[in-house]
């Protein structure tokens, strides 16, 4: 059988794989990292968000060989050895934008590669827009929102510009 | 053979093709959702470890996007408004992850009669370069496609990039289309425009193409021709959609789909006149 040696929050691993292993069948099943969930297995509902290589992807609909050399941070890799949340987390709580928790993990995932990935700010219709790859099935994505916006300035260490509001 | 290869070099990944058909891979985001729980189609060559064919790049006369260039990347290209209408399609194909992920070149040899690039790369009189041990060829996209899901390309080729050609002045592109929603969901009918202009702001030329009306999609070179020469508005002529052949299908009936396609057609052409002054 085929290996795949990847990095995964920081720890190398190489694990033996079939051609069609999925790179979450990977995350959750040889490395118990059981945080990234599955929701539909057809790329549609972003449960099973996780970075490879600084970007956001659906490890349902990559291939376990891809990620050959890749470095995966998933949610289980966020919060500091001591305990202490990524600010996404943080406001996650704090705006209680979750309820049974199912797509947390992958909102998250991806709300982080979001805010990263505007450094010039986001208003609320980009956010919305940028999370659109994620589905929520009980909070009515309000208080989601309103997290990843209070996230932006904790994460960039600034606040939002005017402009972007 | 073996199930898996993940070639370093371009010539080990054709050499790999020479010796015997492959299921090509690239982003996996038509791949693998169409093979949930089933043994994957063949033999894969994954062609993500390829090295330099990633990058959107200028050249004199033309822009190249690689086989590896994802939809993120054509919105992350510093791109003219002639981009425009691919821009437009790349910020709707799936959401972030698949635009991260999915490449613009793996969205044409899929070939599917819905997919958001290739009335585009129609509008844009793409060409496909196709590398293989024999040479390298090039085809326009129309050749390219030549029903659901087929394509020109030999099982010994490589759809290595494509060549989008500089217009003569100032150009655009406009893309629309209509699902069920907004997002994630699989277009009913879809239509992309690019115009020249002249520098009196009347259209030198123009390409239209329709998707997901037939099983691949089409340009209207009726409508091309009755578009030049005039400045673009909405109203400005009844679109000539003989070679449409739409299906009636869960997603919308047939006679729906070219109601739809006339309204975008409209719409397109408003949109034309609307953002002219972007055209450079
Ligand atoms: S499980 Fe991956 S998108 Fe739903
Ligand atoms: S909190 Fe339940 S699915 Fe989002």
């Amino acid at each position: 059988m085929p290996q795949v040696t990847l990095t995964v929050n920081g720890k190398r691993h190489t694990v033996a794989v079939e051609g069609r292993t999925l790179l979450v069948e990977v995350l959750r099943e040889k490395l118990g990292l059981t945080g990234t969930h599955i929701g539909c297995d057809t790329s549609q509902c972003g449960a099973c968000v996780v970075h490879v290589n600084g970007d956001s992807v659906k490890s349902c609909t990559m291939l376990a060989l891809q990620a050959e050399g890749a470095e995966v941070t998933t949610i289980e890799g966020l919060a500091k050895p001591d305990g202490t949340l990524h600010p996404m987390q943080e406001m996650f709580r704090e705006h209680h934008a979750l309820q049974c928790g199912y797509c947390t993990p992958g909102m998250v995932m991806s709300a982080i590669d979001l805010v990263a990935k505007h450094p010039e700010g986001l208003t609320e219709r980009e956010i919305r827009e940028g999370l659109d790859g994620n589905l929520c099935r009980c909070t009515g994505y309000h208080n989601i929102v309103k997290a990843v916006a209070a996230a932006w300035p904790l994460m960039h260490q600034k606040a939002m510009p005017q402009a972007a509001e | 053979m073996d199930a898996w290869l993940r070639p370093t070099s371009l010539a080990d990944a054709l050499a790999a093709l020479a010796a015997g058909p492959r299921v090509i891979l690239a982003g996996g985001t038509d791949l693998y959702p169409s093979h949930v729980a089933r043994p994957l189609p063949g033999p894969i060559l994954d062609i993500t470890a390829l090295p330099d064919l990633r990058r959107i790049e200028a050249h004199p006369g033309y822009w190249r996007i690689p086989c590896l260039a994802t939809w993120s990347d054509v919105i992350g290209a510093d791109l003219p408004a002639l981009f425009d209408g691919l821009r437009a399609a790349a910020r709707q194909v799936g959401g972030v992850q698949v635009q991260n992920a999915g490449t613009v070149i793996g969205n044409l040899c899929n070939a599917s009669p819905a997919a958001d690039g290739i009335p585009n790369l129609l509008a844009l009189d793409a060409t496909v370069e196709l590398a293989s041990r024999a040479g390298t060829r090039h085809l326009g996209v129309a050749d390219f496609v030549q029903g659901n899901r087929r394509t020109a390309r030999r099982p010994d080729e490589l759809a290595v990039a494509l060549r989008i050609p500089r217009p003569a002045g100032p150009a655009l592109g406009v893309f629309e289309k209509l699902g069920a929603r907004r997002y994630l969901v699989i277009s009913i009918t879809m239509v992309a425009v690019v115009a020249e202009f002249d520098p009196a702001g009347r259209i030198r030329r123009a390409r239209v193409a329709v998707g997901a009306c037939g099983p691949r999609a089409l340009r209207l070179p009726g409508l091309e021709a009755a578009l030049a020469g005039r400045r673009p508005e909405p109203d400005l002529v009844t679109p000539d959609l003989a070679p449409l052949a739409p299906i009636d299908d869960v997603r919308a009936s047939a006679g729906y789909r070219l109601q739809a396609t006339e309204e975008l057609l409209r719409r397109a052409l408003g949109a034309l006149g609307t953002s002219r002054a972007r055209a450079a």
